[in-house]
C-alpha cells in the first residue's frame, strides 16, 4: 500500500510538472499580451515587461516560474496588482469548495436515488418520471436554470436572497442550479448499472435465497451497481469544487469559477498556470480518493495488485 | 444574605435592561450607498492604478491637489494655487489637511507620488499623463535616472510646484486622474508588495477609507472622520458588491439590495418608457480606423474618396437602435462635443456636423464612383474589405448591421472578422488590419485628448496616416496660451482629420442607470472615474 501511494505521487508529480510546462508553452502561444490594452505606448510597455520579468528569454522565464513553482510560490497576478496567485486561490477557493460540497451531497443523494427508482421500476411510469427529469437536467444549460430559479424563487416569490454569499438561506438556489446537472448524469448511470446488475446470477441466487428486496438492493445490487458512478464522481467532483464561471456569476459567489474565464480573456499568465496547477492537483487527489474507495466498495479491487 | 442576593440581582437586571435600551437606540440613522461593480478592483496603488474601478473607489479614499465634482475644478488638498504669466509654473498651496493616521498631508507626498509615478522602475500604465512635466518623459524613458530633475518640487512642507514643459491649461483637471493622487513614502516602503492590497495597507486622505476589503465579493467605505471637508460629506458608508453579471445586479436592485444599477442597452427602452432611466455619455468615443498604408492588393483603401463612400454609407441612427436600442447615439464629428471649451461645452463654441445620423446613399456612391475612377475598377464587386472586431455581442450587433448597409448601398463585399479583445490590440498595434473597431475615452476635459493621438509620430495611431498641416497646427496649439486660439487651432485639425478619413466617426456611448427613491446627489463623470457618490445621500 505505501509503495502504491509512494508510485502514485511520484506519477502525479510528473503529471503536474508536465501539465505545467505545457500550459507555460500554451498560453504564450495564444495571440497577444497581458499588457496590451488602448493606452499602452511602447516606452511603458518596456517598463511594464522589465517589472514583471517579460523582457528575459522564455526559458529563463519558464526556469524561474518553476524554480518558484517548487517552492510553492505561484507568482503574482499580472491583472490584480500586488495580488499572490495563491492568495487568489486561498480567498476564493473555500466558497467554491463550500457550494461545490453542497452540490456534490444533494447530486449524489437524489441522483443515486432516482436511478435506483428508475432501474427498479423498469417500464412502469416512475421509470419514465426518472428519464425526463434526466433528460431535463442533461439539456437545460446551468445559466438557464440558474437564470430561472432566481426569477421565480428569488425575485417573483421572495423565497430566497437574489444572489450574494451571507449565510445559508444564500446557498440553497445555487446549490439547486448547481445540482441539475449532476443528479441528471447521476441517475442516467445508475439507472443502466442497477439494469445490468438486476440480470446477474447472483442476484437470482440472492432471491432464490429468498433474501428480502430490501436486503438484496442494499446488500448486493447498490453496491455493485454503484462502482461507475463512484467513477465518475472523481473527476465531477474536482471541477465542481473548484468553481463554475457560470452559477457562481449569476449569483454573485466570490468564488475560484470567473478566475478561469478572466484570467484567459486578459491573458493573466500567471492566474492561469496557477489555476492549472491547483485543479490539476485537485484532480488527481480527487481521482486517487475514488481509487481507495473502489477497494472498500468492492474488496476484489486490490489496489496493490495480486497478492501471494 | 438572601436579600444582598436579591439586590445583586436587580443590580444586574437594571443594568442589562440599560445596556439593551443602549444597543437598540444606539444605531443612529445610518446613510448608506450600496452599488455594484461587474469587474474586482485590480488595485488601489493610486500611481498603477490602470481602470475604472479602481478611480472610483480611488477618488473616494484619497484627495490629489484640486477634486473635480460635476466638472467643476474645487480645491482639494491645495487651497489655492498661482499659475505663471506663460502657463509653465503651478504652484499650489496645500491646506492642513490630516492623513487618516494623524499624519499631516505634506508638498513632500506630492513630490514623491509624481516621482513615482515617472520612476520606471514603479512601471506605471498612466506615466504618459505626467509627459507634459518638464523631464518627465525622459526620467520615465530611463534617459535621464536623477528623479530631482524631474519638475515637481516641495518648495516647502506646504507648497508645491510643477513645472511644465508646454503651457497646459487643463492642467487643473488632468490632476483628477487616479494617478496624481498621493501616497505616502513610509506608507509605500514599509508595505512593499503589500501595499494596497488590503484596507490596513494604505492610508487615505480622501472623504472615506476602507473599512473592509474582500476581495471579489464585498468593500466597505466608512467616512474619514480626519478629512478636511467631512462635515460636507453625508453618507456614512458605501458598500460594493461584485456582482459580475448585469442581470443579477438588476434583480439584486429590484429586490432592494441596490441603491443604484447599471441598465444593460437590450433592456434601455424599457426603462427609458417607464422614465426611470438616467443617461449620460461615457466620454467613449468609438470609430472605424482605416489602415491607408499603401497595398497593391487593397489599393482601395489608401483612397479618400473610397473612405468617405463608406462613411456616408453607414446609417449610424439605424444600427444604433438595432444594437444598443438607441443608448449609444450617432457621432456627426470626432471629438466628444461635451469637452470643454473656453466658457461652454466646445462643441457648443465650435459647431460642427460633418456627418448626418442618416446615411446618404446618394453621396456614398458618388464618393465610391470617384475612387473607382481613380482606380480603375469598373464594377464594386471586385472591392472587399475586412472589418477587424473583437468577440463582444455589442461590436458583433453593430459589424452585422454595418456589414448589411455597407454592402446593400455600395456593392463592394465587407467582411467582418472577431478576434479575442487581446488579440485585437495586438493587431491593430502591428496595423495588421485593414479596418479596425477602434476609440478613445479622454484623459483630460480637453479636445487636445482626441486630437493628440492622430500625431503621425504617436505610437496609438497605427493607421499609417500622418498630416503635416495637422501636425504643424497641433504643435502650435501646444505654445498658445489664449485658450479661445488654442481651441480654434484644435476645431482646425479636427476638420482636417474628418476631411481626410483615416477614421470614420461611428458613435458616442452613453450608460444608462437608476437609483431607489431617496438617492440623490449621484454624479456620473466622463473622464477617469465613472462615479461621483463623494457629496450624495440616501434618505429612507
Amino acid at each position: 500500500m505505501t509503495r502504491y501511494i509512494l508510485k502514485r505521487f511520484l506519477i502525479s508529480l510528473l503529471t503536474v510538472w508536465l501539465l505545467v510546462s505545457v500550459v507555460f508553452v500554451l498560453v504564450r502561444l495564444l495571440p497577444g499580451d497581458p499588457f496590451s490594452s488602448e493606452k499602452l505606448t511602447p516606452a511603458i510597455r518596456a517598463n511594464l515587461e522589465a517589472y514583471y520579468g517579460f523582457d528575459q528569454p522564455l526559458h529563463m522565464q519558464y526556469f524561474r516560474y518553476i524554480g518558484n513553482l517548487l517552492r510553492g510560490d505561484l507568482g503574482f497576478s499580472l491583472k490584480y496588482q500586488n495580488m499572490p496567485v495563491s492568495k487568489i486561490i486561498a480567498d476564493s477557493f473555500p466558497y467554491s469548495a463550500d457550494l461545490g460540497i453542497r452540490t456534490i451531497l444533494f447530486a449524489s443523494l437524489v441522483g443515486i436515488s432516482l436511478g435506483v427508482i428508475a432501474g427498479l421500476n423498469r417500464g412502469k411510469p416512475l421509470e419514465y418520471l426518472c428519464i425526463v427529469i434526466a433528460v431535463i437536467g442533461i439539456s437545460l444549460p446551468d445559466f438557464i436554470t440558474g437564470s430561472l430559479l432566481q426569477y421565480f424563487f428569488g425575485l417573483k416569490l421572495g423565497w430566497f436572497p437574489v444572489a450574494l454569499w451571507r449565510g445559508f438561506r444564500y446557498t440553497v438556489l445555487p446549490t439547486l442550479a448547481l445540482s441539475f446537472y449532476t443528479i441528471a448524469l447521476l441517475s442516467r448511470i445508475m439507472r443502466t448499472s442497477m439494469l445490468d446488475v438486476t440480470g446477474q446470477d447472483y442476484i437470482r441466487t440472492a432471491r432464490a435465497k429468498g433474501l428480502s428486496t430490501f436486503r438484496i438492493v442494499w446488500r448486493h445490487q447498490l453496491r455493485n451497481a454503484i462502482l461507475p458512478v463512484v467513477t465518475v464522481l472523481g473527476p465531477i467532483t474536482a471541477a465542481i469544487l473548484t468553481g463554475t464561471f457560470v452559477i457562481e456569476s449569476i449569483y454573485a459567489i466570490p468564488g475560484m469559477g470567473k478566475f478561469y474565464v478572466l484570467g484567459v480573456q486578459n491573458l493573466d499568465y500567471t492566474v492561469i498556470l496557477g489555476l492549472t496547477a491547483f485543479y490539476g492537483i485537485f484532480l488527481i487527489a480527487a481521482n486517487f480518493v475514488v481509487d481507495i474507495l473502489y477497494g472498500i466498495i468492492d474488496p476484489r479491487i486490490a489496489l496493490t495488485g495480486r497478492r501471494n | 444574605m438572601r436579600k444582598t442576593l436579591h439586590n445583586i440581582l436587580a443590580v444586574i437586571f437594571l443594568g442589562l435592561l440599560a445596556f439593551l435600551g443602549l444597543a437598540i437606540s444606539a444605531p443612529a440613522a445610518q446613510r448608506e450607498f450600496t452599488f455594484s461593480m461587474a469587474y474586482e478592483i485590480p488595485g488601489l496603488d493610486p500611481q498603477k492604478a490602470n481602470s475604472i474601478p479602481s478611480a472610483v473607489v480611488g477618488t473616494h479614499i484619497l484627495e490629489g491637489l484640486v477634486r473635480v465634482h460635476d466638472g467643476k475644478i474645487l480645491p482639494g488638498m491645495a487651497e489655492r494655487w498661482e499659475i505663471s504669466e506663460d502657463g509653465l509654473v503651478y504652484t499650489f498651496h496645500l491646506r492642513d489637511a490630516l492623513w487618516n493616521d494623524g499624519k499631516p498631508v505634506t508638498a513632500h507626498d506630492f513630490e514623491y507620488s509624481f516621482r513615482r509615478l515617472l520612476d520606471p522602475a514603479t512601471a506605471a500604465e498612466y506615466a504618459f499623463a505626467a509627459y507634459g512635466i518638464e523631464n518627465g518623459k525622459a526620467f520615465n524613458k530611463g534617459e535621464i535616472t536623477d528623479p530631482s530633475l524631474v519638475g515637481v518640487k516641495a518648495l516647502d512642507a506646504k507648497t508645491f510646484e510643477i513645472r511644465l514643459v508646454e503651457p497646459m491649461d487643463y492642467l487643473l483637471g488632468y490632476l483628477q486622474l487616479m494617478c496624481f493622487l498621493p501616497t505616502r513614502q513610509d506608507v509605500v516602503e514599509h508595505e512593499k508588495d503589500a501595499f494596497a492590497t488590503g484596507a490596513e495597507h494604505m492610508v487615505y486622505n480622501g472623504p472615506f477609507v476602507i473599512k473592509e476589503w474582500k476581495h471579489e465579493q464585498i468593500m466597505i467605505l466608512e467616512k474619514n472622520p480626519r478629512y478636511w471637508n467631512s462635515d460636507a460629506i453625508k453618507l456614512d458608508r458605501a458598500v460594493i458588491h461584485q456582482v459580475h453579471e448585469q442581470n443579477t445586479a438588476l434583480n439584486l436592485f429590484e429586490s432592494g439590495e441596490l441603491d443604484m444599477v447599471d441598465i444593460p442597452s437590450n433592456l434601455y427602452e424599457k426603462y427609458a418608457t417607464e422614465g426611470k432611466a438616467k443617461v449620460s455619455l461615457t466620454g467613449a468615443d468609438d470609430w472605424i480606423k482605416v489602415n491607408v498604408r499603401p497595398d497593391p492588393k487593397r489599393p482601395w483603401l489608401a483612397n479618400k474618396d473610397f473612405r468617405k463612400a463608406l462613411a456616408w454609407a453607414i446609417d449610424r441612427e439605424e444600427y444604433l437602435k438595432i444594437s444598443t436600442k438607441g443608448l449609444y447615439i450617432p457621432n456627426l464629428r470626432y471629438v466628444l462635443p461635451i469637452v470643454a471649451g473656453v466658457e461652454k461645452h466646445y462643441a457648443e463654441e465650435y459647431p460642427l456636423e460633418y456627418y448626418t445620423a442618416k446615411a446618404d446613399p446618394e453621396k456614398a456612391r458618388a464618393h465610391l464612383k470617384a475612387a473607382m475612377d481613380h482606380l480603375g475598377i469598373d464594377d464594386p464587386a471586385k472591392i472587399s474589405v475586412t472589418y477587424l472586431i473583437q468577440d463582444q455581442e455589442e461590436c458583433r450587433l453593430m459589424a452585422e448591421a454595418l456589414q448589411d448597409q455597407i454592402q446593400r448601398t455600395l456593392g463592394i463585399s465587407f467582411n467582418v472578422q472577431i478576434v479575442t479583445r487581446k488579440q485585437r490590440f495586438l493587431q491593430e498595434g502591428q496595423a495588421d488590419y485593414e479596418l479596425v473597431y477602434s476609440g478613445w475615452g479622454p484623459d483630460f476635459d480637453d479636445p487636445l485628448t482626441y486630437i493628440e493621438i492622430w500625431g503621425s509620430d504617436i505610437s496609438h495611431n497605427n493607421s499609417g496616416w500622418g498630416n503635416k498641416e495637422f501636425d504643424d497646427i497641433v504643435a502650435a496649439s501646444r505654445k498658445e496660451t489664449d485658450r479661445g486660439k488654442r481651441l480654434a487651432l484644435l476645431f482646425e485639425a479636427e476638420k482636417i482629420l474628418l476631411d481626410e478619413a483615416p477614421m470614420i466617426p461611428l458613435q458616442l456611448r452613453r450608460r444608462a442607470w437608476m437609483t431607489q427613491p431617496g438617492v440623490s446627489g449621484i454624479v456620473r463623470p466622463f473622464i477617469g472615474s465613472d462615479l461621483d457618490f463623494v457629496y450624495a445621500t440616501v434618505e429612507k
